[in-house]
């Protein structure tokens, strides 16, 4: 690992100027947990990192009835996992953050840097020169492919690791992004890259760009929302699968619904056709095997990664049942 | 301290030991089983836990010496090459490099029974030796092995058994990918008449993975020159090993090399070989003339020091309707890696039961992947996987108990060794851990139902574990009372310090904080064996016994003169000797020494010879219970019950520890650990612990352990076996057998991940109607 500088810097627009710096590389560094991975594997050899945890007021959580809730971008997970209006208005949130990672890594790590995370591909924290590090060749389609996407893919299969960004899609989230000053507002659907658009990134950030919070619309006495995760040990393991869904329940059934799925694209995969077919929807136990069959169906799975279409088909009809009783 | 030599015979590791060896003239009465005691059997403390938990305890990576330089190693990045050329100038260029060693600069050095060496000109795995650098600090030593210039010419490469036995594979070497030709079938009986005997026939090919080691502390050595003394401390499971390799390997005495090993993070097997690492710092020091540190990190733990084969099973198991098994076959192969090793496994299937008519076949095949080298059991717990999923399969099929059919294939004596066993009893085992267990509550077969599907399974557990000389201890007993133990064995963290001091303070009634422990040490220790094959405590028991048992004659004898007493009217008694039943008049240890005006005392104790034609064993069996989840795949081990006939128990505390401790590694092989590698570029695609799962607190069921604890007495003085492999063994088995009884279909294949589990379930999506 190379030597590098440490930056605390005291304002956003120091840290915006430390991040477009002409007289070297610097990242910018909130938890750390990814990013000092990607450093000590040779993959990321900043000159400095901005740490973003010292920056003033980017670690509130603030609920108001009939706004929402407004999380800083430097909160930890562990923080979001057990707050107290996170837990009862928006489940889904607190369930995907107490699912990321071990408790270590909750205490460390942020919300916002949990949303920027690189992709734990295995040839891309690996040795090989892939498609997103600048190479020719996506591995995976040839080589083991048991983790990677099943959509979305061509031509780099990455899945997206974050958990929260899961919830936070089906919850429709907004994220602030300040260059600077200046702070704008930028829908969570619009953040995230695909390998078509872009295959050496994942999301739009330019360099010197910080979220420094993350809106979420507030909800009604009649939203229910749940996230559940497939992993293959009992703690700090990203997903197999995951999937987070959001309805509003009327006496009938639900008025609407939301699905968002991980661990099967490279980004957070908002199910449009099948949240769609939520409004008015009448969750009897067919109703639900049927509406589950439907999802993912324009998957494109390879050699060893099929059964996720299976596993998310079941956790949707596990969510569904679950919010519907 | 009257001895005799003795050719002996036993196994370590599945390989049979003739060694001769140096044994007591006679055998002191052995420690019968209704004996009660002060100190054996009682739940102590470690002596060294204090030392651990506090950080005082020094582990080999701890070490540091003055003037200390940091070595790191280059490994291959190809699977398969040669090297053309090697430009050392880019390394040395760089501030703080004190030198660099590659197989140009040292004379070759033979290494994987010398079908390679130290520093080979051919590479044939990704992670293979090339050059080591000796630098100022670690950084720098990293950032010099990164800086030389090697040339290759890549070689073609293949990475799994499958491919490799194929006739179009490239060739690892000249003769082909199969390491031995030589005893690989074993038959007895008539097989084709067993089968034709049958009233029905279970057949299935079963599959494993490799895994890794992965010990806590990671392999490490420091060296240090004292003119032509060469001191090694070094994370080994055989101090004696590392001194004799060290010494042949570089031409020196084996008495001017002393290796240390005080505490140990674990080995599993992986640290029973002397590491390349240790041979290039004893270089690297003597060439920069100052002390080498060399410590391997988490990626060259997983692809350079050893990992357990993967195997290939076919088993096919023919039975009479009234359970008794009329024969039994198996054909398996693994992937032994790049050099020499085995992927051998079917001790269990020809020992574990009475059948009569038995074949086996196996194969253990190279490829370019880091060499395997015995792990926890080596060959067993593959074997008792494959073994015991059919042996459930067959009981079902006659409808009969699980339990129940291996009780009717019991072995009284062994059926492949043809010898009676020194004691068995694994039936005791077998009823206490179905009855703590909750056995008879188990459902037939795929009759659970729900989304959570419960099952329960078990499995039987074989291993060696009986120890065997040469082991030796010397005491010294001193004039204040208090006494120090030293034997050539380790302690990998199962606890030998504390077995070694209960036994002084058993023997000589003197308390455990008085008694200081000396082990792992070659440059003061009298021999014992390596730590592996579950032998460490059999083996130097009885002769921290002996040795102890002679103090207290010397005692007795120095009593005797001081008393003017015969020493049949003397009485030993809370560390004190008096004459006649009269108290009064006692002596103490410290009084007897003193007044000799000896100011230590010393003996030498030995381990016995193991009794001749017979079949040292340990035995057991473990329970499990899961709930698969049959929407997601992911399985759950409730709980795991082990019952095992381990011998005497010398401390339940640490004996517990080491069930613990093997039940969790079985949790990881039977639901996730798997070293992945891709075929396309010869790489471990997981060479770490994110990626490399291991077990964590989520995933320990609960578990119970218990013991028959009845002593070996034809065994030893002690009475004691081993059980650092009997914990890990049955775990995986009876997991899966437990899967299997949830779902009604075997997975067949471990580790069962969830897609695997997914795979045998259906329908693909279930009935919701089923969830409450």
């Amino acid at each position: 690992m190379k030597n590098f500088a440490y930056y605390k810097p005291a304002t956003l627009k120091d840290a915006a100027r430390l991040l477009t710096t002409q007289t070297g590389k610097n990242l910018p560094w909130a938890g750390g947990t990814d990013i000092l991975g990607m450093m000590k594997d040779g993959l990321a050899a900043p000159d400095g990192v901005v740490d973003l945890k010292s920056l003033p007021g980017l670690d509130k959580i603030e609920y108001r009835p009939g706004q929402g809730l407004l999380i800083g971008a430097m909160t930890t997970l562990a923080r979001i996992a057990v707050f107290p209006e996170i837990v009862r208005f928006y489940p889904v949130l607190a369930q995907a953050a107490g699912e990321a990672a071990s408790p270590q890594l909750r205490n460390q790590g942020t919300l916002g840097g949990n949303l920027c995370q690189r992709p734990r591909c295995w040839y891309f924290r690996g040795e090989t020169l892939c498609l997103r590090k600048g190479g020719d060749d996506c591995f995976a389609v040839e080589g083991r492919n048991k983790y990677h996407c099943i959509i979305g893919g061509a031509p780099c299969f990455i899945v997206h690791p974050s958990d929260s960004a899961i919830a936070l899609t089906a919850l429709n989230a907004v994220l602030h992004i300040a260059e600077g000053m200046k702070v704008r507002r930028l829908a969570i659907s619009d953040f995230f890259v695909l390998p078509e658009k872009n295959v050496t990134r994942e999301n739009i950030l330019k360099p010197g760009e910080i979220i420094t919070a993350i809106e979420v619309p507030d909800v009604n006495p009649r939203t229910r929302s749940i996230f559940l995760k497939v992993k293959e040990r009992g703690s700090w393991d990203f997903a197999t699968v995951s999937v987070a869904v959001i309805v509003e329940r009327e006496a009938s059934g639900f008025r609407s619904g939301r699905i968002a799925l991980g661990g099967v694209a490279p980004v957070p995969w908002l199910e449009h056709e099948v949240s769609k077919a939520l409004s008015g929807f009448n969750p009897t136990p067919e109703a639900i095997s049927r509406i589950a069959a439907l999802i993912l169906k324009n998957a494109e799975p390879m050699t060893e990664n099929a059964y996720k279409i299976t596993m998310t088909r079941n956790l949707v009809q596990r969510a569904l049942s679950e919010l519907a009783g | 301290m009257n001895t005799r030599i003795v050719r002996d015979s036993y196994f370590v590791e599945n390989d049979l030991l003739e060694p001769l060896a140096e044994v007591p003239a006679t055998d002191s009465e052995a420690w019968d089983e209704g004996k009660t005691f002060n100190c054996i059997g009682k739940y102590i403390p470690r002596i060294d836990g204090y030392d651990k938990v506090s950080g005082s305890a020094l582990y080999t990576f701890d070490i540091s010496l003055p003037r200390l330089a940091h070595a790191r190693t280059l490994r291959s990045p190809h699977a398969h090459a040669r090297i053309v050329s090697i430009d050392k100038t880019p390394a040395l260029a760089i501030p703080g490099v004190l030198a660099v060693i590659t197989h140009e600069d040292i004379p070759k050095i033979p290494w994987y029974s010398a079908r390679s060496a130290l520093f080979d000109t051919v590479v044939r795995y990704i992670g293979d030796e090339v050059a080591c650098v000796a630098a100022e600090t670690e950084a720098i030593a990293l950032q010099a092995a990164e800086a030389i210039n090697v040339k290759y010419e890549p070689l073609p490469f293949v990475t799994h058994a499958d491919e490799s036995l194929k006739d179009t594979a490239p060739k690892i070497y000249p003769n082909g990918n199969i390491v031995s030709r030589d005893n690989v079938t074993y038959s007895r009986g008539d097989i084709e008449k067993g089968f034709a005997d049958a009233d029905a026939i279970v057949e299935n090919t079963l599959k494993t993975q490799v895994a890794v080691h992965n010990p806590t502390e990671v392999h490490c050595s420091v060296v240090q020159w004292d003119g032509g003394d060469l001191t090694v401390w070094d994370s080994t499971q055989n101090v004696f090993g590392v001194r004799d390799d060290v010494a042949r390997l570089l031409g020196l005495a084996s008495a001017k090399v002393r290796v240390i090993k005080k505490y140990m993070g674990g080995g599993f097997g992986s640290k029973l070989a002397t590491g390349k690492y240790t041979v290039m710092a004893a270089i690297l020091a003597r060439k920069t003339g100052r002390p080498v540190r060399i410590a391997l990190d988490r990626r060259e733990m997983n692809l350079a020091v050893g990992n357990r084969p993967d195997s290939r099973q076919t088993i096919k198991i023919g039975v009479k309707k009234d359970g008794v098994i009329t024969a039994m076959s198996l054909n398996s192969f693994g992937a032994v890696g790049a050099y020499p090793g085995s992927a051998g496994l079917s001790w269990p299937f020809k020992q574990i039961y009475n059948c009569p008519n038995v074949r086996t076949e196996e194969y253990s095949i190279f490829v370019n992947a880091g060499p395997s080298r015995p792990m926890r059991a080596p060959g067993h717990v593959q074997g008792t996987f494959a073994l015991e999923s059919m042996i459930e399969m067959a009981a079902d099929k006659i409808n009969m108990d699980p339990l129940e059919f291996r009780l009717k294939n019991y072995a009284p004596t062994d059926p492949a060794l043809g010898a009676p066993y020194t004691s068995k009893y694994l039936k005791e085992a077998y009823i206490m851990g179905a009855e703590a267990f909750g056995w008879k509550n188990r459902r037939p077969t795929g009759s659970s139902s729900g989304p959570l599907r419960r099952g329960m399974g078990m499995a039987s557990q074989i291993w060696w574990g009986g120890g065997g000389p040469p082991a030796h201890a010397v005491l010294m007993l001193n004039a204040d009372g208090s006494a120090r133990v030293l034997s050539g064995t380790q302690d990998l963290g199962t606890g030998t310090y504390t077995f070694m001091a209960q036994i002084v303070a058993e023997v000589l009634e003197i308390p455990i904080h008085k008694i200081s422990v000396v082990i792992g040490d070659t440059g003061v220790c009298p021999v014992a064996p390596l730590s592996g094959g579950s032998l460490t405590a059999p083996s130097v028991s009885p002769a921290v016994r002996d040795a102890a048992l002679q103090m207290k004659k010397k005692l007795l004898s120095g009593a005797a003169v001081l008393l003017n007493t015969p020493e049949n009217r003397l009485t030993f008694k809370n560390g004190a000797i008096f004459p006649d039943q009269d108290e009064s008049k006692k002596l103490t240890c410290s009084d007897i020494i003193s007044k000799l005006q000896e100011r230590v005392l010393v003996t030498t104790g030995s381990r016995n010879a193991n009794p001749e034609k017979m079949a040292a064993c340990t035995f057991g069996a473990q329970f499990a219970e899961v709930e698969v989840d049959i929407f997601t795949g992911r399985i759950r081990v409730l709980r795991i019950t082990a019952a095992h006939d381990i011998g005497r128990i010398l401390n339940p505390l640490t004996m517990e520890n080491q069930f613990h401790g093997g039940i969790i590694q079985g949790v990881g092989f039977a639901l996730m650990e798997e070293r992945i590698m891709d075929p396309y570029t010869g790489r471990v695609l997981n060479a770490n612990f994110h990626d490399y799962r291991v077990p964590t607190m989520m995933d320990i069921p609960e578990i119970t352990v218990l013991a028959v604890d009845k002593p070996d007495i034809q065994l030893s003085g002690t009475g004691v076996k081993g059980c650092g492999e009997p914990a890990h063994i049955p775990t995986a088995a009876a997991i899966a057998n437990a899967v299997y009884n949830a779902l009604g279909t075997p997975v067949g294949s471990l580790p069962m991940t969830p897609d695997k589990v997914l795979s045998v379930i259906s329908p693909a999506v279930p009935e919701l109607r089923s969830e409450s």
